[in-house]
């Protein structure tokens, strides 16, 4: 039942975008939250599609995975459509229905605001399909690296993160065997007044705080018994690479930010 | 999960009847789907096609959704490291848990605590504790109490000695035993010990890739060496044993006893008969 669960969607596949350094991409889709708004108009927005579209394109990444990420928000993309649609008014009357008034600049401005908010979900969700969660914490440790300088702790975070990233999996399992067990000795999770299914969750997350401390103390007796002493003077087996074409995906990213502010209105 | 690549059929084609009081041992190596089939015993998993039947309580692949307690109530099953389970405060109260679930009086239940904390060899002043103050055995046996409280005719055991000494092995597994003929229970356990089956089972049951590879009498199965072979199993070291004597010293002796003492008794009886 919780297998339907899917965090860290990474999608193996060998694609141009997959390819590239883990650091490229996380500056891309970051500087890629604030271009989008620089868009205001048809053309400018028609960049950008097109531009997201060859992305996606690129990336070899069926619509199918990408879509699985727009879900959540489509409600609150329709939602913020409406409201603009209904609530701005400026330019031409469209319809009048009582007290509703449709303005075209409150469709406009609608549509834009939900391409804006698809724009956005649908990069930063290619990032983390093309990218393994390892490799996007060890590109954010490199590039919050500087950070040390003021006794910032990057590379705990770092260690933080990706040891909660490998454990999701053993806790779902994990769950989902106490579930049963519960389940087995006649425990409801799925049905009662919300009161009685809160209390239900007790004998579920007893044992998983449990289990979850004494992990923790059995992998840090481990790290410490094979001499880990954190990340000073730490090599690594994958060492990030920065090539070419993520120098060439972030010149590209220039021209596309330049075009848009020569295009905007 | 249907409809996606992360569908895979588990179990395919078991037809297997268990009578009412037999002792079965599932073996099968791990991913044989011994826990899969084990799980659909009590609708804790419901099966994608076919149907299972347990006492009166039917359930059909697609059957419309049923009340599953009666049905949990019959079926106790003991997982795998079951000391995880624990939470309650006191072992008591833990051991309630189970009895009160099916609606059982607060009183009733407490007696219950205080008859099954003793069949599992604890004292009653354990009822009192904390059971995260106890040790990984009596933790274990804790666990096993607050199904067993549960007053099950059917008990499904999941690899229930995994991760014990031996010594802790053998005392869980003749608790189960010794429960299984008093109690008439129908007993159902998963492992991967040949050992263990041939000592306590009526019945074996060879699980492999999803499908019933054998069924049978623990004398039918052990006289399939080469099958189990196939399967990356073997019959118990006093089989090998025993087939090894025939061989060798000439004597047909007949496929019966399966522990370390009936077999040397009968190895000596039958030489003594030779001496004659």
């Amino acid at each position: 039942m919780l297998q339907n669960v899917i965090i860290g969607q990474y999608y193996p596949a060998s694609s141009p975008l997959h390819r590239m350094d883990s650091r490229s991409k996380l500056i891309a889709a970051f500087f890629y939250l604030f271009i989008v708004f620089l868009a205001n108009n048809w053309v400018t927005y028609g960049v950008l599609i097109a531009f997201t579209a060859v992305t996606i394109s690129l990336s070899k990444v069926p619509f199918r995975f990408l879509y699985k990420g727009l879900k959540p928000i489509l409600l609150l993309v329709v939602f913020t459509m409406l409201l603009h649609i209904f609530l701005t008014k400026e330019g031409d009357l469209l319809y009048k229905a009582g007290f509703l008034e449709i303005y075209e600049g409150g469709v406009i401005q609608g549509i834009f605001i939900a391409l804006r908010l698809l724009l956005l979900v649908m990069m930063t969700s290619l990032l983390t399909l093309t990218t393994t969660p390892i490799d996007i914490t060890d590109g954010l440790e490199h590039l919050l690296g500087p950070l040390k300088k003021w006794k910032l702790p990057v590379h705990e975070f770092a260690l933080m993160m990706s040891i909660s990233l490998r454990f999701i999996p053993t806790l779902l399992q994990e769950t989902e065997k106490i579930m049963k067990a519960q389940m087995a000795r006649g425990a409801d999770f799925t049905s009662g007044p919300i009161k009685e299914r809160a209390k239900a969750f007790v004998p579920l997350l007893v044992p998983l705080f449990v289990s979850s401390f004494k992990r923790a103390e059995e992998l840090a007796l481990a790290m410490e018994a094979r001499g880990y002493r954190g990340g000073e003077g730490r090599t690594r087996l994958r060492a990030l690479e920065w090539h070419q074409r993520d120098t060439f995906a972030l010149i590209l990213l220039a021209l596309l930010t330049l075009s848009l502010f020569l295009l905007r209105n | 999960m249907e409809g996606t690549p992360f569908e895979r059929r588990a179990l395919h084609d078991i037809n297997l009847d268990i009578a009412d009081g037999t002792f079965l041992a599932l073996i099968g190596h791990t991913g044989s789907g011994k826990s899969t089939l084990i799980q659909h015993l009590n609708g804790l998993l419901k099966p994608s096609a076919g149907s299972i039947k347990m006492g009166s309580t039917e359930l059909k692949a697609g059957g419309k959704k049923q009340d599953l307690k009666s049905l949990r109530k019959k079926a106790g099953i003991v997982f795998q490291y079951p000391e995880h389970q624990l939470f309650e405060e006191t072992v008591e109260k833990d051991i309630m848990f189970g009895p009160r679930n099916f609606g059982v009086s607060v009183e009733t239940a407490r007696l219950t605590a205080a008859r099954v904390i003793e069949m599992v060899g604890l004292p009653e002043s354990v009822l009192s504790k904390s059971p995260f103050d106890l040790s990984g055995g009596q933790m274990r046996r804790v666990a096993i109490a607050g199904v067993l409280a549960m007053n099950p005719e059917v008990l499904i055991l999941d690899e229930p000695t995994a991760g014990l000494d031996p010594a802790g092995r053998v005392e869980i597994m003749e608790l189960f035993n010794s429960l299984h003929e008093r109690n008439n229970l129908t007993t159902i356990l998963v492992t991967h010990s040949m050992e263990d089956a041939s000592k306590y089972a009526d019945e074996i049951a060879v699980m492999h890739k999803g499908e019933l590879y054998l069924h049978g009498k623990p004398t039918d199965i052990f006289s399939e060496r080469e099958a189990l072979k196939r399967v990356g199993l073997d019959v118990p070291e006093t089989v090998q044993f025993l087939q090894k004597w025939n061989e060798k010293s000439g004597l047909n002796l007949a496929l019966t006893k399966f522990t370390v003492e009936e077999l040397a008794e009968q190895v000596s009886q039958s030489l003594k008969k030779r001496g004659n």
